[in-house]
């Protein structure tokens, strides 16, 4: 390699595939062999070597971050069932044949920029949109929990700021994966973290940087797993409001480039190429990292002001892959000049391709008319922001590097764009058989310890230790929040939140709700039905609370292992067939998604993968707010129904972890049934018909009425007999903790049940008990005859003890 | 009728602006966001307001503690027109890192004396907490603030650095003798909470306190996140639509109207 | 010349962020610390002379009420022998962004200082207890300090 103006030209015109091939993994370019020839053969044709910044440039454009080329790869997946029958099929796009499919095939209006933005937009009125996106933060997350999870809020805060014109954010969701903090410190690896340290830095990282932001953290989901402990997934989502004239970009001709922020520093270099690579903790501390949020309030304070007075044309946050990425992005119909020079830094002594692939943090780049140029230095000036023009946007539809008045890149946009090599994979997938474990039978004594011990699993428990640490109230807007109590001294867990955005829209009645789904436990047994529930989790959350299932779109976050295993990969096509499938019979369409793969690490030579995971968030637009509930109990002898059937379906619960069993079967997704009975909780909420409501999850129907109760003070009598199953016999024990999905539960005042009966005629909906005047929680079968009683209080401190520290 | 007119101060890292904004504006007046370099650069242009607000967020981060940066800063550069502002009568409000600034830079509990005298250092569990607390308002106080409010209601908290610390037992003498606390953290009933009730560890659970003169309040408390009934966990106001922290806002602006 | 600022919370305040980090030794199941003290670190390099550097820590980097401080040129430390106590500094590496530096050269000139100078913040711990070296080495790099991006000494 030579030195020419702070460059290394790399040599590699007459490189044979084994030198390409270690070039590639020698610079952390993550490039394929397929790519790095693509590539040879450019520069053969311009009869030159490519520069470092060229090459770095082309391998931050083609990363799996920027790129998804895994899932837009080419994928030949053959499927086999218990009775080894072959199923075959070839993706040439699974994204596009599932995810974007069911979009396109819904068509919805109310869907104004789906997977084209940094973010999804969905109408929240005539004037205005609502951006959502939640990204994964894992790799940054597993080095530095502090400092990955603030950047990841930061990315996630800056991709809002980036959508459109830019979108004003109004709240952030959290979501994470992390193993179980009771292991022994010497159970884990060298170089790793201990569960409890991620998980109090991690916390800590989202909570300084939203609070500091003034961004309320609403709603999240924390599962524990030790298949997690060596790479904890994190992830950041936030959404905002967006005038709907300021969604269109554009880039002209001519139109400046201005970079406004942070400085540029080593922070993060080859971040976007890293993601693509299992961890491996000999990383550099240019992998990290650093965020301060007090820039990017600035930076949002300062920008929305040129936003209002038009002062340029589009804009783009500087994410993964730094400037190269963004610049790239915007100039790709164009082309771009750009002057390394002027691009401030933090410390002398970068290199330009440093400077130019750098992910150091809040930075956004913009596309300024000329003539506007002076008016928006000024409005940033103002907040004493840093904006400087770093070049222009050209017609020559090149991508053109300036450093030190030599050229150090020239590349033709196409190029970088449209010639990267199609991957071409394959996936298996062999359909578990899963047998009905045999029927379960206890005393009255141990099903009561048995609650409890749910009520204080891990991944049941109280998260109001993390959910204090972040202002979640911070712009007042938060008028269903993550923890519900009837009295300010008890909380109980809600199922979705809702922001009513009455500072930004003035007058509105309106609301955005927000939830997710998560629960890999099915997916270890199979992921098509972890996907199914993940949505179906997501849909019955913000039903809960009052929104409308007609107004609702999704987001997808797959964090899957290492895809060139076929299994693996194998897992993802089935979870992708289930978004399909699911999304469209609950007719909710997806509007933007992101994928984290090459989750795995090496313990002591050998490979692991992470669990195969499938975030679902929802958001929703509420018509008016004043037509939201929460889950506590609100009154005595008010009476409980029960929305929805209950099936032999204990397989991945909490309750098979807890007790020790591998059968059974994993929740299935009903959608037909569901949407109806979503469709009838949303009329029935609207016509003021429900007191509280609560849907049953992670340790099913027992633990749903139980966290009712205890967040209320309340007690309840419920008749387990009066529970309605479907053909296949189920002992109370399995009514009581079985998983399946599509159930609500429903308090409702004696005078409104013929009222909540007609709206429920053609869906099932079973009186199941009442609220009792005093605390005590009964659950009894005269059937059976089994009567388990505990009082809230004791069921509270249950539920509250584990996280608690 | 005149329009009662309020300057909320912000800076790099204020983020309760708008809501605080909002309040003020629901309740009559016309409330103006102002960052603080205009006003550095144009002083008297503060005596043009009624009323004068410090929202809460992070100053300039809150690095090196809570409001240390600000109120230097607001000190060195706008004291004698805060002082001479505060001597005026006029309304004057902190909430949370504003109350933080006040603290730091000496205008509570006493703007004549205007010297850091008290702090509101690190919560007792150590970290940042946000939750609704009951807060009593004290018979005695002379706070212009909370007026027509009933003797305890309910207000969320979301801070880190929080208790409230005197720099002697005297000044807490002082304190009580001259009326200044003006809300104490207490539980349902009225009695000395523990925590998480008392989310903070203060001394004797000061949540407020105001100058002598009662002009001037600092609260850790947001009131401003309490104007619609809708806002508080169980949905509780008055006239059915209204938060209880919309009373704080309202007594100031008909103070000056 | 260098000067190096610690702030130490009066006895008589709870020193809270070292009650935490006692609470993040204990979840950890390790055993045999009784105490743990924490104090922001600073040093402050280039022009500034010791009494702008006293102006400093007492108006700036100090709370008046809960806190006191104390200046020494930067490569010493307080000799203290006690079997009971290990001492542990933390600071980042170079080229960590260090984002409370620039706010305070921001505060430093609001102080009316007007000289160019370079900061860095850093952490020390004060940790009470009998402990073997190992012990000590895996608290210091499980908890107190984050290899990757920072370095540690521990000076006693």
């Amino acid at each position: 390699m030579k030195d020419v103006n702070g460059c290394n030209i790399v040599d590699m015109l007459d490189l044979s595939d084994n030198q390409l091939v270690k070039l590639s993994k020698n610079n952390t370019f993550s490039l394929s062999l397929e790519e790095m020839k693509v590539i040879q053969r450019y520069f053969q044709g311009l009869k030159r070597n490519p520069t470092d910044i060229e090459i770095e440039t082309i391998a931050q454009t083609w990363s799996e971050h920027c790129k998804h080329k895994t899932l837009t790869g080419i994928i030949r997946y053959t499927e086999f069932d218990d009775t080894k029958a072959q199923k075959v099929k070839t993706y040439k796009n699974l994204l596009k044949e599932t995810i974007f499919k069911v979009t396109m095939e819904l068509n919805k209006k109310w869907c104004w920029s789906v997977f084209e933005d940094n973010a999804g937009i969905i109408e929240f009125d005539s004037k205005n949109g609502v951006a959502f996106k939640v990204e994964t933060h894992n790799h940054p997350s597993a080095l530095d929990p502090y400092g990955g999870t603030s950047t990841g809020v930061g990315g996630a805060i800056r991709d809002i700021l980036g959508v459109g014109l830019g979108a004003k954010p109004l709240a952030n969701t959290n979501v994470f994966c992390f193993g179980n903090p009771n292991v022994e410190l010497r159970e884990i690896p060298k170089n790793i973290h201990h569960p409890k340290k991620v998980i109090k830095d991690a916390v800590a990282g989202v909570g300084d940087y939203g609070n500091k932001m003034g961004i309320p953290t609403v709603n999240g989901a924390v599962h524990f797993d030790n298949g997690y402990i060596s790479n904890p997934l994190v992830y950041c989502g936030t959404f905002g409001i967006i005038p709907k004239n300021k969604i269109r970009k554009k880039v002209n001709v001519g139109d400046l480039i201005l970079l406004v922020g942070g400085k540029t520093g080593r922070d993060g270099i080859h971040g976007a190429t890293f993601s693509s690579l299992q961890l491996s903790y000999e990383s550099d501390v240019n992998a990290v990292q650093m965020g301060n949020p007090i820039i990017e309030k600035k930076v949002l304070d300062a920008m929305l002001n040129a936003r209002d007075l038009n002062l340029y044309r589009s804009v783009t946050d500087c994410g993964a892959g730094g400037l190269s990425s963004a610049i790239g992005e915007l100039g790709r119909k164009t082309g771009a000049i750009v002057y390394l020079n002027k691009v401030p830094l933090k410390y002398s002594g970068l290199r330009p391709w440093e400077i130019w692939i750098s992910e150091a943090q809040e930075r956004m780049v913009f596309a300024v008319p000329p003539e506007n140029k002076n008016k928006i230095i000024k409005v940033f000036k103002k907040e004493k922001v840093e904006a400087v023009f770093i070049g222009e946007f050209t017609k020559n539809k090149r991508l053109i590097i300036k450093y030190n008045n030599d050229v150090i890149a020239n590349i033709c946009m196409v190029f970088l764009h449209n010639e990267m090599p199609k991957s071409t994979k394959t996936a298996v997938y062999r359909i578990k058989k899963e047998k009905l474990q045999k029927s379960i039978k206890m005393s009255d004594d141990k099903i009561s310890r048995t609650l409890k011990t749910l009520l204080s699993d891990l991944n049941i428990c109280s998260r109001e230790w993390i959910v204090r640490q972040y202002d979640h109230e911070v712009q007042g807007q938060t008028i269903v929040k993550p923890l519900q109590g009837n009295s300010i001294e008890i909380s109980g867990p809600g199922d979705a939140s809702i922001i009513f955005p009455y500072n930004i829209i003035n007058g509105t009645k309106k609301g955005v709700v927000l939830s997710n789904g998560l629960n890999p436990q099915y997916g270890k047994i199979n992921t098509y039905k972890m996907a199914a529930s993940a949505i179906e989790e997501a849909l019955r959350n913000a039903v809960a609370v009052g929104a409308n299932i007609e107004k609702i779109a999704l987001l997808d976050n797959f964090c899957w292992g290492n895809p060139n295993y076929p299994k693996i990969l194998g897992g993802i096509v089935r979870a992708a067939n289930a978004c399909y499938d699911v999304a469209k019979a609950f007719e909710t369409p997806f509007i933007s998604g992101k994928d984290s793969l090459y989750n795995e690490y090496s313990i002591i030579c050998k490979k692991y993968s992470i669990p195969s995971t499938i975030l679902i968030s929802a958001i929703g637009i509420i018509e008016d707010i004043s037509k939201t509930i929460t889950m506590p109990l609100k009154n005595k002898n008010n009476k409980l129904f029960l929305a929805g059937i209950t099936r032999n379906e204990l397989g991945g619960s909490v309750f098979a972890k807890i007790i020790n069993i591998s059968d059974g079967i994993v929740p299935s997704v009903y959608p037909m049934e569901s949407k109806i009975i979503m469709k009838n909780i949303h009329m029935a909420i609207k016509k003021n018909l429900v007191e509280s409501c609560h849907d049953c999850s992670e340790g099913g129907f027992a633990v749903a009425a139980s966290e009712m109760a205890f967040a209320s003070g309340k007690g309840i009598i419920i008749n387990i007999d009066s529970i309605k199953t479907d053909m296949c016999p189920m002992t109370p024990i399995e009514i009581l903790f079985s998983e399946s999905n599509g159930r609500f539960i429903i308090e409702v005042k004696c005078e409104n049940e013929l009222k909540l009966r007609e709206i429920f005629k053609n869906a099932v909906l079973t009186e199941v008990g009442y609220v009792s005047d005093d605390n005590n929680v009964i659950f009894e079968s005269k059937m059976h005859k089994i009567r388990i009683k505990e009082n809230t209080e004791d069921l509270l401190k249950a539920w509250r003890n584990t996280l608690n520290w | 009728m005149k329009k009662v007119k309020v300057l909320i101060l912000r800076t790099a890292g204020t983020n309760c602006d708008y809501e605080t904004q909002m309040a003020f504006e629901l309740c009559g007046a016309f409330a103006e966001r102002v960052h603080i370099d205009i006003l550095i650069e144009k002083k008297n242009k503060i005596f043009k307001y009624d009323i004068l607000a410090f929202p809460g967020g992070f100053s300039y981060g809150d690095d090196i503690a809570s409001g240390k940066i600000l109120s230097n800063e607001i000190k060195n550069k706008l004291g004698d027109i805060v002082k001479k502002f505060a001597m005026s009568g006029r309304p004057i409000i902190g909430i949370c890192n504003g109350f933080q600034v006040f603290v730091k830079m000496g205008l509570l509990p006493d703007p004549n004396v205007f010297e850091q005298v008290s702090s509101l250092y690190y919560n007792d569990s150590g970290r940042f907490e946000c939750r609704w607390v009951y807060v009593k308002i004290e018979k005695k106080t002379r706070s212009i603030w909370v007026k027509n409010l009933p003797e305890i209601i309910s207000l969320p908290v979301a801070h880190g650095e929080g208790k409230f610390i005197p720099k002697n037992k005297n000044l807490l003498k002082v304190l009580s003798k001259n009326n200044q606390i003006v809300l104490k953290y207490s539980s349902k009933d009225g009695n000395i909470p523990k925590y998480p009730l008392d989310p903070n560890g203060s001394s004797e659970q000061i949540a407020a306190i105001s100058n002598p003169e009662g002009n001037i309040l600092g609260l850790m408390p947001h009131p401003e996140r309490y104007i619609f009934a809708l806002q508080h966990p169980n949905r509780e106001g008055f006239d059915s639509k209204y938060g209880w922290g919309k009373i704080i806002f309202q007594n100031a602006v008909d103070f000056v109207k | 010349m260098n000067f190096k600022i610690e702030i130490l919370t009066k006895k008589c305040f709870e020193n809270s962020r070292g009650k935490n980090m006692l609470s993040k030794i204990y979840s950890m199941h390790i055993n045999g610390i009784k105490k743990v003290e924490y104090s922001p670190l600073y040093v402050i390099g280039g022009n500034i002379s010791f009494d702008e550097a006293r102006i400093i820590a007492a108006d700036l980097l100090s709370d008046k009420i809960t806190e006191t401080y104390a200046i020494a040129e930067s490569d010493q430390h307080c000799k203290i022998s006690s079997p009971i106590l290990s001492m542990i500094e933390v600071w980042y590496k170079k080229n960590v962004t260090d984002t409370v530096s620039e706010s305070i050269i921001k505060a430093v000139k609001d102080l009316g200082i007007s000289k160019k100078f370079k900061i860095k913040t850093g952490h020390k711990y004060y940790l009470y207890g009998r402990i073997s070296k190992a012990v000590l080495s895996r608290i210091t790099t499980k908890l107190l300090a984050n290899t990757l991006i920072q370095e540690y000494k521990i000076i006693k």
